[in-house]
């Protein structure tokens, strides 16, 4: 073939946020066209564990390659609810990545957790959901859900929980976790407000002898600042992040949503 | 190679850089600054390539030279900027593979200055922060939720210390300590930073 | 003998001279009269802070560049001739001698102006460093084959940015500013204070920010240059440079440099003086109105600029 098409150069032509993966030519005057059963669309999704209460946030923006599909698609979801709005559920979930997955992943995680509370007349625990989300992953080792996700909600301890997954199941209960699009830029960010990397005591020594600050359980208004500060930092310097802002926030009494408008450019 | 970065405060320049050289994940030095001075108050952070860092460090403190004995002044952070400019430029079609950051304090005005570069030269004026090398996200970042306008100077220090310090140490390729120069009217502060070891 | 040396450019004769360069100086001391005086630079401003300064001198200084306009016939049309140039927005010059050579030079300059500096630093090259370049492209035609030396002499007038040199004994600017710091630091003793001066004298001369104001330059065949607070060059150069010495203040402003260059202009002149007749340039305040353009923040007109007929006229009703 000795003739490029233009739409081989458009960013279209890239498997990574495409059902379609790029033209190969083979042999003179063979194209080979291929199907990408993925895509990525982009976002980023965080959570912070707190004393008594979890809070899970993501943008709402769902992006192919440079195009906005819609400006409100929730990542982050209730899981375990009475009805459709999720009134009475206990727990999160946010996902991240290929958008058709993280829905098939929610529905599934939720009828599985609703079908539990039929099973054995009450509530799963977070930990239990935990293990159970682990398992559905590591169901399709071989034709991963590609999505990253996170969970949270309260433990039997009444203390904030919350856990990260890599696409297969496996996963660690954190106290703070930043994933999706912006995860490189907002997850230092975390180490540093939320667990106090690289803080230490003034004055406990010098070099390697200073005093590290211990991490201390955060007050819930400061943590919502903490993501509202890091979202802002992300939309600037992230064309996948933005739009809005949802924060659902997990405690004894259940799941309070707080939507916030970011920056639309 | 990791990183250099610089943000700009009231009156004063930050410039810092880790401390690692490596191949991949190999780590050869743990003692490889990254930024130069080419005069009272102008500083140079080269990331990328390693023998490009030292090449094009060491063109550059010859073609300084060189302004500063033909000119007989030292060259302003401005006039630094143009020159690695036009001096990335030159190798358009066979570039240094650097990503250079200047900063500095323009002594005829008294304003911080601070800008990035692509490899071939393409100028980023930024009024807050340039960030570069393989820690770049995790830089931005950073940056993004720590810096604010109009810090003094030892804030100034504190904020790029860490920011710094938290974004490599979410990077494999970057760590090991860090310079930090403060650079105010007619000052510079360097510091070394311990950071993580590993 | 001396005809031996007398026609090879690059052969010494045995006096140690390059003839075909003094010849060219002859060349010059035929040419028509030109002549510069430096401005005022007002030492009340010395004291002033640094940002605000280099803002402020550009009100009172400037630099004059004079010179007669001579047309050998009747019939030609005065103001399609031009020997006062621009060469970049803050640099003009004039000159003595060939006319030919100087438009080659003026060319010459213009485009080493943007090779050999703006292009690399992206801002126009400082007076000096301009004359320097010019000075080389002359010299070049001293020491290379097949070619003669230019026959033309140069007056180069130029503002720079950056903080202006203090003026011998007035209290020092930039210099003030760094010595008090250092007291402060090591809690002055006298000694350790004269230390800290004599350091500054030595910055003064390679510590950048002591380089700006105006500057007046005369660049010769041989590629010599040299500063001047005022010169003449041409035919009468050496009436004029005597006239020159009894006028010239220390104080002048630029309103009284046009007065003196074209009362000095008066002294040698052979025909008529009016605005056809005589042609000056002037290094002043920036020109904002000749940017072609108003409203963008930041921009700054040419400091050199060329004074009309009319201005020159209502100069020369007044003297």
């Amino acid at each position: 073939m000795a003739f490029i098409h233009p739409s081989s150069l458009l960013p279209s032509s890239n498997p990574s946020y495409s059902f379609r993966e790029g033209i190969k030519s083979s042999a003179p005057g063979i194209q080979e066209h291929r199907f990408s059963p993925y895509a990525d669309n982009g976002g980023s999704t965080l959570g912070i564990a707190g004393k008594d209460f979890t809070i899970i946030a993501g943008d709402t923006r769902q992006s192919s390659g440079y195009s906005i599909n819609t400006r409100y698609a929730p990542k982050v979801f209730r899981i375990g609810g009475d009805d459709d709005s999720g009134t009475g559920a206990k727990i999160i979930l946010a996902v991240t990545g290929f958008a058709a997955d993280g829905n098939a992943l929610k529905e599934r995680l939720d009828s599985m957790v609703k079908m539990y509370k039929y099973q054995h007349g009450k509530d799963i625990s977070v930990k239990a959901c935990a293990q159970r989300l682990a398992t559905i992953l590591y169901s399709k080792r071989f034709f991963p859900y590609y999505t990253q996700a996170i969970l949270g909600g309260i433990d039997e301890e009444g203390v904030g929980a919350l856990y990260s997954y890599d696409y297969v199941g496996s996963y660690e209960r954190e106290q703070c976790r930043a994933v999706g699009a912006a995860a490189s830029l907002i997850m230092p960010f975390l180490d540093n407000q939320v667990n106090l990397k690289n803080q230490y005591v003034p004055g406990s020594g010098v070099g390697h002898d200073l005093k590290a600050k211990a991490a201390e359980p955060l007050e819930q208004s400061h943590v919502e600042q903490l993501v509202r500060d890091a979202f802002s930092g992300a939309v600037e310097r992230h064309i996948e992040v933005g739009d809005g802002l949802q924060m659902l926030i997990a405690t004894k009494d259940g799941i309070r949503e707080i939507y916030t408008p970011l920056k639309r450019d | 190679m990791a990183n250099p970065m610089s943000i700009i405060g009231k009156n004063a320049v930050a410039i810092a850089c880790d401390l690692r050289l490596g191949l991949q994940a190999l780590t050869v030095s743990n003692d490889f600054p990254k930024i130069f001075q080419y005069g009272p108050d102008v500083f140079l952070g080269l990331t990328g390539l390693a023998t490009d860092v030292q090449t094009v460090s060491d063109l550059f403190r010859y073609k300084v030279n060189l302004y500063r004995l033909r000119e007989e002044r030292d060259i302003s952070p401005q006039t630094m900027a143009n020159l690695v400019s036009t001096s990335l430029y030159e190798k358009r079609f066979g570039p240094f593979f650097v990503n250079p950051v200047v900063a500095g304090i323009n002594r005829t005005t008294g304003e911080p200055f601070i800008c990035g570069f692509d490899s071939i030269g393409c100028i980023d004026f930024a009024k807050d922060f340039i960030v570069s090398g393989t820690s770049a996200d995790q830089l931005f970042g950073t940056c993004e939720a720590l810096w604010q306008p109009d810090l003094e100077a030892e804030d100034l220090f504190e904020t790029i210390s860490q920011a710094l310090l938290s974004a490599v140490d979410r990077d494999a390729l970057a760590g090991w300590g860090a310079h930090v120069y403060i650079v105010e009217k007619d000052k510079v502060t360097k510091r070394l930073l311990k950071g993580r070891q590993d | 003998m001396a005809d031996r040396y007398s026609f090879s450019l690059t052969t010494f004769s045995p006096s140690g001279k390059l003839v075909q360069i003094e010849y060219a100086l002859n060349a010059v001391n035929q040419g028509v009269t030109s002549l510069g005086i430096k401005g005022k630079r007002p030492s009340s401003l010395a004291t002033l802070s640094f940002q605000s300064k280099s803002n402020l001198l550009s009100a009172t200084n400037g630099i004059v560049l004079a010179t007669e306009k001579k047309s050998s016939s009747p019939l030609i049309d005065p103001p399609s001739l031009s020997k006062v140039s621009l060469i970049t927005p803050n640099i003009g010059m004039v000159y003595s001698g060939m006319g030919p050579d100087y438009r080659i030079l003026v060319d010459k300059a213009r485009k080493v102006s943007h090779t050999a500096y703006k292009r690399i630093y992206n801002e126009y090259p400082p007076t000096r460093i301009l004359v320097q370049d010019v000075a080389r492209v002359m010299q070049e035609a001293t020491q290379s084959g097949g070619v003669r030396p230019y026959g033309v002499s140069l007056l180069v007038a130029g503002w720079d940015e950056g903080i202006e040199p203090p003026l011998e004994g007035h209290d020092e600017t930039g210099a003030g500013r760094k010595k008090t710091e250092e007291t402060a630091a090591t809690t002055a003793s006298p000694e350790i204070e004269t230390d800290a001066e004599q350091k500054l004298r030595k910055s003064g001369k390679t510590g950048g920010v002591l380089k700006g104001g105006p500057s007046l330059w005369q660049v010769d065949p041989s590629g010599s240059f040299f500063p001047w607070k005022a010169t003449a060059i041409g035919k009468s150069a050496a009436s004029a440079k005597t006239f020159l010495e009894k006028r010239y203040r220390d104080d002048l402003e630029i309103e009284d440099a046009i007065h003196v260059a074209l009362l000095t202009l008066k002294e040698t002149i052979e025909g008529e003086m009016n605005g056809d007749t005589v042609e000056i340039g002037i290094v002043g305040s920036p020109a904002d109105h000749l940017l072609g353009y108003e409203g963008v923040e930041g921009a700054q007109g040419p400091r050199f600029r060329k004074l009309s007929k009319e201005e020159i006229e209502d100069y020369l009703t007044n003297l």
